[in-house]
């Protein structure tokens, strides 16, 4: 990667043992918009804020959770084009696992595999760590799973985890709210009030977005009409 | 997709070959299995139909394979030529088009599938030993397309390939006519395929079909069997009635011993 003259890592050691680059990274990140993931009983929801520069702008166009295979899907805090280049990269070693070996990508080979490329380029010549956070949401044999991954190329799983600018208020009202048993339903109601904590102006179908994975492994984005009735629900 | 493959089959050993065979070397056979492979366009959409028997040489090597492969939800292939070429040909072309079907957002059309699949029949010169029949519905229509080993293709509103491809050919040119319908379309395909499997040594056991029509697919596998296998009978092997009985005698095969366990000692090394 990179020619000759930056074949060494860009990504260097302070004297206190931390890799800055990485730290700004993150600092990326929480400047991004807020982005939240549940895992309930019987499946995962993620959901993002989706403000859009301009009111010009074709929101229809934009798609921010995007689905790596039918049961996996994803959602980012931070650089967009950053989180194109990852969803790329993992759907086709989703898929080459796939012809490998003829089952589906378990959820967690997936976000090694993911976590491994972001981790590759903190080490790299000529290239700068990736400036996104991704929540993965799978249901898969060992059952519904939310997993993040840093920029590091470090990751978790959490029952519940946000990221982005509001990250603090909103974890905070996730511990709170999150209980072992909750169902899809109860999860995704607590993710649209979690990200109405934060909203600035007034939240609707068409500047949010939320994804759902349930029992029968299929990955969907909701659309405004069935962010609308939740919303109502929520009311 | 993104990445352009930088080689395709390496030339080197040809020239080595060549000196090898004018000196007297007899370089190894291909094995060929023989196949009827069918597909025709109908009112609303498309039928492929197959037969079921794998060849190695003169023996029938799978009595019931498969031979219409999935490429897409709304596009399959058969397969004649190498079994192991078309099963993973099929199965490479059908991985990108998943991909290409996640980057876009779309259907995957049957062109798509036919450059795919004609690229890399081109590049491995025709030592990829593939004749495909392609059959899909897509947002532009139903499409049908015949690929050659070596990467020619051809768009047809019926097509044949295999070894029994002429015994199948005859009864689409006789019978084949525009606008069949669905029960039309599926009993001159099987019709089709029944001339192939019982005119053709290299064809035979069961009748593959598979329908695609705009929004749904259906796979009959085995849509139907005119060779039953027939089984040795359960009732037993009987004397004819003409045959006397003058003498019976038991003998079992195995022995049957009392072990008499003496002191108990385990066996030591």
């Amino acid at each position: 990667m990179g020619d000759s003259q930056y074949s060494f890592s860009l990504t260097t050691f302070s004297p206190s043992g931390k890799l800055v680059q990485i730290e700004h990274a993150l600092t990326a990140v929480g400047s991004g918009q807020t982005s939240l993931g549940i895992k309930a009983s019987n499946g995962v929801v993620i959901a993002t804020e989706k403000k859009l520069p301009s009111i010009l702008v074709d929101e229809t166009s934009v798609q921010k959770i995007q689905i790596l295979t039918p049961n996996i899907g994803v959602v980012y805090s931070g650089m967009g084009p950053d989180s194109r280049v990852l969803v790329r990269k993992s759907r086709k070693q989703a898929e080459q696992y796939h012809r490998l070996y003829k089952e589906p990508i378990p959820v967690t080979q997936l976000v090694r595999e993911t976590a491994a490329v972001m981790q590759e380029f903190t080490q790299s010549g000529g290239v700068r760590p990736f400036g996104v956070s991704l929540l993965v949401a799978g249901y898969d044999d060992k059952g519904p799973q939310l997993y993040q991954v840093d920029p590091s190329g470090s990751y978790f799983s959490w029952k519940a985890s946000a990221m982005g600018k509001n990250v603090s208020n909103a974890k905070t009202f996730l511990e709170k709210r999150y209980t072992d048993d909750m169902e899809l339903e109860d999860a995704i109601h607590t993710a649209i009030l979690t990200l109405k904590e934060g909203f600035e102006g007034q939240i609707s179908g068409k500047n949010i977005e939320i994804g759902v994975i349930e029992a029968d492994r299929t990955f969907r984005v909701l659309t405004a009409a069935q962010i609308e009735d939740y919303l109502q629900e929520v009311e | 997709m993104e990445e352009v493959p930088k080689t395709g089959f390496s030339f080197d050993l040809c020239r080595r070959n060549d000196m090898l065979s004018k000196k007297g070397l007899k370089s190894p056979g291909f094995l060929k299995t023989g196949t009827t492979i069918v597909g025709l366009i109908f009112q609303d959409g498309v039928i492929l139909g197959a037969d079921t028997r794998a060849t190695e040489g003169p023996i029938v090597a799978d009595k019931n394979c498969e031979k219409i492969h999935y490429m897409a939800p709304n596009i399959y292939c058969c397969g004649a030529g190498t079994a192991a070429d078309t099963e993973a040909v099929t199965d490479n072309i059908s991985s990108q088009l998943k991909l290409h079907r996640y980057h876009t957002g779309r259907e995957s059309r049957v062109v798509t599938a036919l450059t795919l699949l004609k690229s890399h029949l081109f590049r491995y010169q025709g030592h990829v030993s593939a004749a495909l029949v392609l059959g899909g519905v897509d947002v532009t229509g139903p499409h049908l397309h015949t690929i050659y080993p070596h990467g020619s293709t051809d768009t047809l509103p019926y097509a044949t390939m295999g070894s029994g491809s002429l015994a199948a050919m005859a009864i689409f040119e006789s019978e084949y006519r525009e606008g069949l319908t669905r029960d039309e379309g599926i009993n001159l395909v099987t019709k089709a395929i029944c001339s192939g499997i019982f005119n053709d040594l290299g064809s035979g056991s069961n009748v593959d079909v598979c329908v695609i029509e705009k929004g749904k697919k259906e796979y009959l596998r085995n849509h139907l069997t005119p060779n039953p296998r027939t089984y040795i009978s359960s009732r037993g092997y009987t004397f004819s009635k003409k045959a006397e009985v003058l003498l019976t005698k038991i003998t079992p095969l195995k022995e049957v011993v009392d072990v008499i366990e003496v002191g108990g000692d385990a066996m030591e090394e």
